[in-house]
């Protein structure tokens, strides 16, 4: 394990999980980070069930946004949201017919159930954090027990007193899919909720558990599946989900129970009284930062520190993706030569403040750059930080001046996105942003080009057989479009 | 602050888009950046960011000279200072020209260059040649490369060959015999006994460097040059005060260890091999010269050594051998300048070799 670092924030949420105060109203946004759930499946006014089906997303496999309560659907009240409002007024039946319990189908058909229930929302790819294909048989399971991003909801928070389900959630999920192996990832830490886990984990039959020490990000699913040397094929599918989803999974395959309500942490530097919340989908946002705010202007993001986007300005009720809301004060106020002082009250990844000797302090972060974007001046500290070892900076210099196809034999694919290195960078460069949209450009291309050669052959093989003179032409249109994509892709 | 507030607000409308100085917008900026903390704000993620910034960064290189320009000063007097503030105008006025030009920031690693120069020419240069010195460094090593970070060679050691090869005599007639001149003596030893013995011996030559008096079979005692009361350039002379600086650079990790472990550990063994295994003048030949400064501040510049760590290893050994053959098999008297421009054209190569072996380690990882 190379790399990683914890940065050292303040207003970290303690351990127990909060019920939020009642709300009358539900905002369920129906877009989140991977999500847009364009088939609007109920009308505006219609009363709705609990776990009835707001809507789907036809681009994502037709995973649904299930309704977190009973209620009555309204459409036009908040642009891209369904608002439920009456709560609880609704009939029960939809909720006795989704309580099914467990079935006897094949595994496909429980696979399709996860996405029935609103679960494969807590799916996604270890590699590319994308949305998994149903369908598609994982060549690997990663289960992490752990979050170590700041301020979010990690395992601390949900598995007190939820270790049976958790295991009870991980021989369902290793059911699915028999054939892939799965791994458990647990914290190296003397706590007694983590040394409980990683029993639990141990006596699990046929899964391999993962001990990782509680640096940042070694608890990402795309650090494990390398690690753990699972395939990294354009095809290969590798499902990694967190604490709560497998506790999702639990209570959707053993207990008929649609996943409708996440916790959240609700913290961050510019939070007065950081807490994680249980809440249901669609639960107001400001309802959840009503009254916990010390400082103004403030920047509300959308899961965390290093990670998040800045919650969409439209956006006013919890998505079916959230993981925690990081709220940060905005810089107001300059210093004077700050960057010449001793800096007792800063901690910084390398040793250049007197703070970082104070290692028992955090530090109150403000979402500024805190400094001026400059060219790279070679310091080495991203190279230091990456967990995947590779060479930030160098790639940087190399798509600065347009060489993706060198940040390709650099490696670039094996970026999982941390965001160390721009956080550590004294240039203030972004690098993880440089990074992801160079690997993401690769990963289209390889698609492109792949799909193309599938249809050239496919085309060839047509020709072959109606009349066989005609497959060379076919072939020579298929390269040739290959490398305008090439081309384009610059 | 908020009086320094007001006083650039009320100077802001000058260089706005209609202000009479627009073009000199870099100048204001580059005021209120070193002035004023930035209130720029994170875009993307990560919302929140390191404190270390570049400012920073060049800020504790300046820091960590200030021990060598404290002696520098007392033992050549205030006129260092004055080829200090010279460097800093002229220099500043070269990197300005370029940022007016370029409409770019002023860039902070100018603020190095500035001091490093004067501190690596002989205490009695020419101002003016300090000018054209640091102008042609800059120009020169810097700003036709692109500006900082794009550079190969280190700024000021250009502007210092550059003198070398175009002032030959003169530079070797500004040497001065390092003597405690700008506020007495007040080091705690009795140092004019210490070097009694020298002086009279090097007497003939009066301003003569250890290197050169050394090529002429005179050996200053190793005291001397741990504390700095030899002729030599204004900053280099005193090792300890260079070692203070640079043992405090090496600990909030603005410069590379393997690059100073590995010039000084590469100088000594090659100069203990040249000398038949000599432990004395081994230590005396690194604590001569240059090798002090060129190792702790001038190798360590990060924008021209290599970026990977085992390339910095080679980097650092390429430069203390190559200084000590320099020294011991060569006409010339000192070879720490050539090394480290040398290791600076070695430095793409070596960071292309080492990459190329982490690439292909990351293929085998899969």
């Amino acid at each position: 394990m190379r790399g990683g670092f914890n940065v050292p924030a303040a207003g970290l949420p303690p351990a127990g999980v909060e019920e939020p105060p009642a709300t009358d109203r539900l905002l369920v946004p129906l877009t989140s980070r991977r999500f847009t759930f364009t088939d609007v499946r109920v009308d505006d006014g219609q009363s709705v069930s609990a776990g009835q089906v707001l809507a789907v997303d036809p681009d994502r496999y037709d995973v649904p946004l299930l309704a977190p309560a009973s209620g009555t659907a309204r459409l036009s009240e908040a642009e891209g949201h369904v608002v439920l409002v009456g709560l609880g007024a609704g009939s029960a039946a939809g909720e006795a017919l989704l309580r099914g319990g467990p079935d006897d189908r094949g595994s496909s058909a429980t696979t399709s159930r996860l996405v029935e229930l609103g679960v494969w929302q807590f799916l996604s790819d270890a590699r590319t954090g994308e949305v998994v294909d149903p369908d598609a048989a994982p060549a690997g399971i990663i289960a992490t027990a752990l979050r170590l991003e700041p301020f979010l909801a990690g395992g601390e928070a949900q598995l007190r007193g939820a270790l049976d389900r958790l295991a009870r959630g991980l021989t369902s999920l290793a059911a699915l899919a028999p054939d892939a192996p799965l791994f458990v990832v647990v914290p190296d830490c003397d706590d007694p909720l983590a040394s409980e886990l990683r029993e639990t984990a141990v006596a699990l039959k046929g899964a391999h558990v993962v001990v990782v020490p509680l640096r940042f990000p070694f608890d990402e699913p795309a650090h494990i599946a390398r690690v753990a040397g699972l395939p990294s094929g354009l095809d290969d599918v590798v499902w990694a989900l967190r604490a709560e989803g497998v506790l999702a999974v639990d209570a959707a395959l053993n207990e008929g129970r649609p996943a409708t309500e996440r916790v959240v942490s609700v913290a961050g530097p510019a939070v007065g009284e950081p807490v994680h919340v249980r809440a249901p989908l669609g639960y107001p946002v400001e309802g959840l930062l009503h009254g916990r705010l010390c400082r103004q202007p403030a920047r509300v993001v959308n899961g965390g520190l290093l990670t998040g986007e800045t919650l969409a300005p439209g956006q006013l009720g919890l998505d079916c993706e959230c993981a925690g809301l990081t709220v940060l004060a905005e810089p107001t106020r300059q210093t004077l030569v700050s960057f010449a002082r001793p800096g007792v009250s800063r901690r910084s990844y390398s040793r250049t403040f007197v703070g970082t000797l104070r290692t028992d302090m955090a530090m109150r972060y403000r979402a500024a750059l805190s400094g001026e974007l400059r060219p790279c001046i070679s310091c080495g500290q991203c190279t230091d930080v990456c967990p995947a070892g590779i060479l930030p900076g160098v790639i940087h210099k190399h798509l600065y001046a347009d060489r993706i196809e060198e940040a390709q034999r650099l490696r670039v694919d094996l970026c999982i996105g941390c965001g160390l290195c721009s956080f550590v960078c004294p240039s203030k460069i972004d690098l993880r942003r440089q990074l992801l949209a160079a690997a993401g450009e690769l990963r289209e291309e390889a698609r492109t080009i792949r799909a193309e050669q599938a249809a050239a052959e496919e085309a060839a093989r047509l020709a072959e057989e109606s009349e066989p003179e005609a497959s060379g032409p076919a072939g020579e249109t298929g390269g040739s479009t290959t490398g305008a994509v090439v081309e384009g892709a610059r | 602050m908020k009086l320094v507030r007001d006083v650039l607000d009320r100077f802001e409308p000058l260089f706005s888009e209609r202000g009479v100085f627009r073009r000199f917008r870099p100048v204001f900026d580059a005021g209120e950046a070193i002035l004023l903390s930035p209130l720029d704000r994170t875009t993307v993620a990560p919302h929140v960011r390191d404190p270390l910034d570049v400012k920073r960064y060049m800020t504790l290189v300046i820091v960590a000279l200030m021990p060598a320009l404290a002696a520098a000063v007392y033992f050549f007097g205030l006129r260092v200072l004055a080829m200090v503030i010279v460097s800093y105008v002229a220099g500043g006025a070269v990197e300005v020209l370029f940022a007016v030009v370029r409409r770019e920031e002023i860039n902070e690693g100018f603020l190095v260059t500035g001091l490093l120069f004067p501190l690596v020419l002989p205490p009695a240069t020419p101002l003016w040649m300090v000018a054209v010195g640091v102008a042609f460094g800059v120009l020169v090593g810097k700003e036709l490369f692109g500006g900082t970070g794009r550079n190969l060679f280190n700024p000021a050691l250009v502007g210092r060959i550059f003198l070398v090869l175009a002032y030959p005599k003169t530079l070797a007639d500004s040497w001065l015999y390092a003597r405690p001149q700008a506020f007495g003596d007040v080091l705690p030893m009795d140092l004019d006994a210490i070097t009694a013995a020298t002086q009279s011996a090097v007497d003939v030559m009066s301003s003569a460097t250890p290197l050169v008096a050394a090529k002429n079979g005179v050996l200053v005692p190793l005291w001397n040059l741990f504390f700095g009361t030899v002729s030599g350039s204004a900053g280099e002379t005193s090792a300890a005060a260079l070692m203070l600086g640079g043992l405090f650079l090496l600990f909030v990790g603005v410069s590379s260890w393997r690059t100073v472990a590995a010039t000084l550990g590469a100088f000594a063994v090659t100069t203990f091999a040249l000398h038949g295994g000599s432990f004395h003048m081994t230590l005396w030949h690194m604590l001569a010269g240059g090798l002090m400064i060129g190792a702790f501040f001038m190798a360590t510049d990060p924008v021209s050594s290599p970026m990977t760590k085992a390339g910095r290893v080679a980097y650092g050994a390429i430069i203390g051998v190559s200084s000590a053959l320099i020294r011991n098999l060569t006409g010339y008297v000192e070879g720490v300048m050539f090394a480290i421009l040398l290791g600076n054209i070695f430095a793409p190569i070596l960071d292309e070799v080492f990459i190329n072996l982490s690439v292909r380690r990351l293929r085998e990882e899969g």
